[in-house]
């Protein structure tokens, strides 16, 4: 019978060391992670986005709480739990460089328990979708970073498990091999349904891959929210007004706060709030000085932008601001 | 979207399965480096040839030959097993894979069996040829008795063990590799590859009997020279041997087994 949820964190937290100088990685959290959900967990570096993936996947040992995948506990039912998860980690090469990727996805296999003969379609499937088919006998130590990066993927995918574990999947990768494998994760999460954790710094990937985002700081989840409700309560809508020419007689009309990006034939002007009547006094000045209006929108909002509100804002510190 | 359904077997079968594929890993890791394997085996007959001109001032004496090649084998399998036991996990933390390993249904302990099996087959095989070599070269004659098979299994156990221990204590501490040179060197010179422990002063040859392999040799060697086991055991080199080996084998997987919960535990598992 399938769990409700993919992984359920219970008053999930760590702490590193002991005695005179504890460390308190991850603060007692608790998240439920629906199946076929993909959730991003953002924070700058140190905030303990990896030590909750380690966690999840039974690497890391709690101090309290516990981890539940697909409703078996990673602690005491750890045979069960493993198989329903596939990592890639970051900083670490995840595969043996030495060996082909076949050998790797072979050698992955077995490791979770399945028996060649189960592996081989699965590895080809893999090999080949990633584009690796050719070069499967290879040693990975000789592919690019990209192509270790797929084989790594390919590895943590060989059982097909449920519940992926992605650790800044495409750190370090230039930017053609970070949208292959930033196109991969979508289609594993929209084509074949799979729940993934995601750790990235690559913000607008994270909001176009994730169906849910959870911001973290200083060990502590401040906002946990589906990312269209992250934005839509976070990120301040404004308008940019763009004329032709330098800025002018402009100068003195523009709000407080207003942001002038002077280019080469035309000035964007971005107003500090959504408020409708800055916008109008502006156009108005514009007609006023028979500038040549260029365009007016409504910036979208931003993941990036709201992820910086939220870790630089001293309030949230030390209290859960928004949860699911 | 679910993962593949779960094998029916004994549980056994299962953890002998997912032990052996740690060893074919470690084979074919092996393989791949194979260039450094034979390099590590010329250099090894080389140490024993120079080591055994300079006991013998300047001529080889097959005599003791025959008694110090033994030594020599137990050398190159317990060797084998620590530094590339030893190497092999620091590469694995070091790369990440320790932790990717981790996430299997075996426990650590049946993959570290796997582990030691690889080492033990890559030890043996240049063991063996190291064997063969000298052996042939030289004309160094032994007389094969059933009562040396024991003495000879056991002495492979301890090397192990001893591989087993220095592996387990890699998890713990980096700089592993220089003290398991020194250690290496220590079961060179008391282990009986310079001379048989036998010649050594009393209270040295009971030190030598705590360094791994050593008692082994010396009940091989008894055996070897068509003494029954009954000899060796009643001397008690016999028994120490079985209880050196067997508390070699139960620290070293005790030992890996608390280092890897302590790494979990403290984040030891992923690159330092």
């Amino acid at each position: 019978m399938k769990h409700d949820s993919a992984i359920e964190l219970s008053g999930l937290g760590k702490v590193y060391g002991r005695g005179k100088s504890p460390f308190t990685a991850v603060e007692p959290t608790t998240l439920s992670v629906p199946w076929g959900q993909v959730i991003g967990l953002l924070g700058p570096n140190g905030a303990g986005k990896t030590t909750i993936i380690k966690m999840i996947g039974g690497l890391v040992t709690p101090t309290w709480g516990s981890v539940r995948l697909g409703g078996h506990d990673v602690a005491r039912q750890r045979r069960h739990a493993v198989r329903q998860i596939g990592a890639v980690l970051e900083g670490s090469r995840n595969v043996y460089w030495p060996l082909s990727a076949w050998e790797n996805l072979m050698y992955f296999g077995r490791l979770k328990g399945r028996r060649s003969a189960e592996i081989k379609p699965r590895a080809q499937q893999l090999l080949t979708e990633l584009s690796l088919w050719p070069r499967r006998h290879q040693p990975v130590g000789s592919f690019s970073r990209g192509m270790q990066q797929k084989v790594a993927i390919a590895a943590a995918l060989i059982t097909d498990p449920p519940i992926l574990l992605l650790d800044e999947p495409t750190l370090g990768l230039d930017v053609e091999a970070a949208r292959t494998v930033k196109d991969w994760i979508d289609h594993l999460a929209r084509q074949e349904g799979k729940t993934v954790v995601l750790t990235t710094h690559q913000l607008e990937a994270a909001q176009e891959l994730s169906g849910r985002i959870a911001v973290i700081k200083d060990g502590q989840i401040i906002a946990d929210l589906p990312t269209g409700q992250l934005l839509d309560r976070y990120a301040e809508t404004r308008y940019t007004v763009t004329v032709a020419g330098p800025l002018g007689g402009l100068d003195g009309a523009l709000p407080a706060g207003a942001q002038v990006d002077t280019r080469l034939d035309s000035t964007r002007i971005t107003l500090p709030s959504d408020n409708p009547d800055d916008l109008h006094k502006l156009l108005a000045h514009v007609q006023w000085h028979e500038a040549r209006l260029l365009s007016v929108n409504q910036a979208r909002p931003n993941l990036e932008e709201v992820f910086i509100r939220l870790i630089n804002d001293d309030q949230t510190a030390g209290q859960v601001k928004e949860r699911m | 979207m679910t993962a593949l359904a779960t094998p029916t077997e004994s549980w056994l079968a299962f953890q002998a399965r997912l032990a052996a594929n740690e060893t074919a890993k470690g084979l074919r890791l092996m393989w791949h480096r194979r260039g450094m394997v034979v390099v590590g085996l010329v250099m090894n007959a080389f140490t024993y040839l120079g080591i055994s001109l300079f006991i013998g001032g300047g001529h080889l004496v097959e005599p003791l030959m025959t008694l110090t090649l033994p030594a020599l084998l137990a050398v190159t399998v317990a060797g084998t097993a620590a530094l590339q036991g030893s190497g092999g996990i620091a590469e694995e933390i070091n790369g990440g894979t320790l932790e990717q390993t981790q996430l299997s249904p075996t426990s650590p302990q049946v993959q570290m069996l796997g582990r030691i099996t690889a080492l033990a087959v890559e030890g043996l095989a240049a063991a063996l040829v190291l064997g063969a070599v000298f052996v042939l070269a030289f004309g160094l004659a032994y007389d094969p008795h059933p009562a040396a098979v024991l003495p000879a299994l056991l002495t492979i156990a301890d090397a192990l063990g001893y591989g087993l221990l220095i592996a387990a204590l890699t998890v713990r501490i980096a700089s592993i590799g220089a003290i398991t040179h020194v250690l290496n060197m220590v079961i060179m010179f008391f282990g009986g590859m310079m001379v048989p422990i036998t010649v050594f002063p009393a209270a040295m040859e009971t030190v030598a009997h705590l360094v791994p392999t050593a008692l082994g040799i010396q009940v091989l060697n008894t055996t070897l020279a068509g003494q029954p086991l009954s000899g060796a055991w009643t001397d008690g080199t016999l028994p120490w041997l079985i209880v050196h080996t067997g508390l070699l084998l139960t620290t070293g997987v005790v030992t890996y087994v608390v280092n890897i919960r302590r790494a979990r535990r403290e984040g030891g598992l992923s690159p330092r």
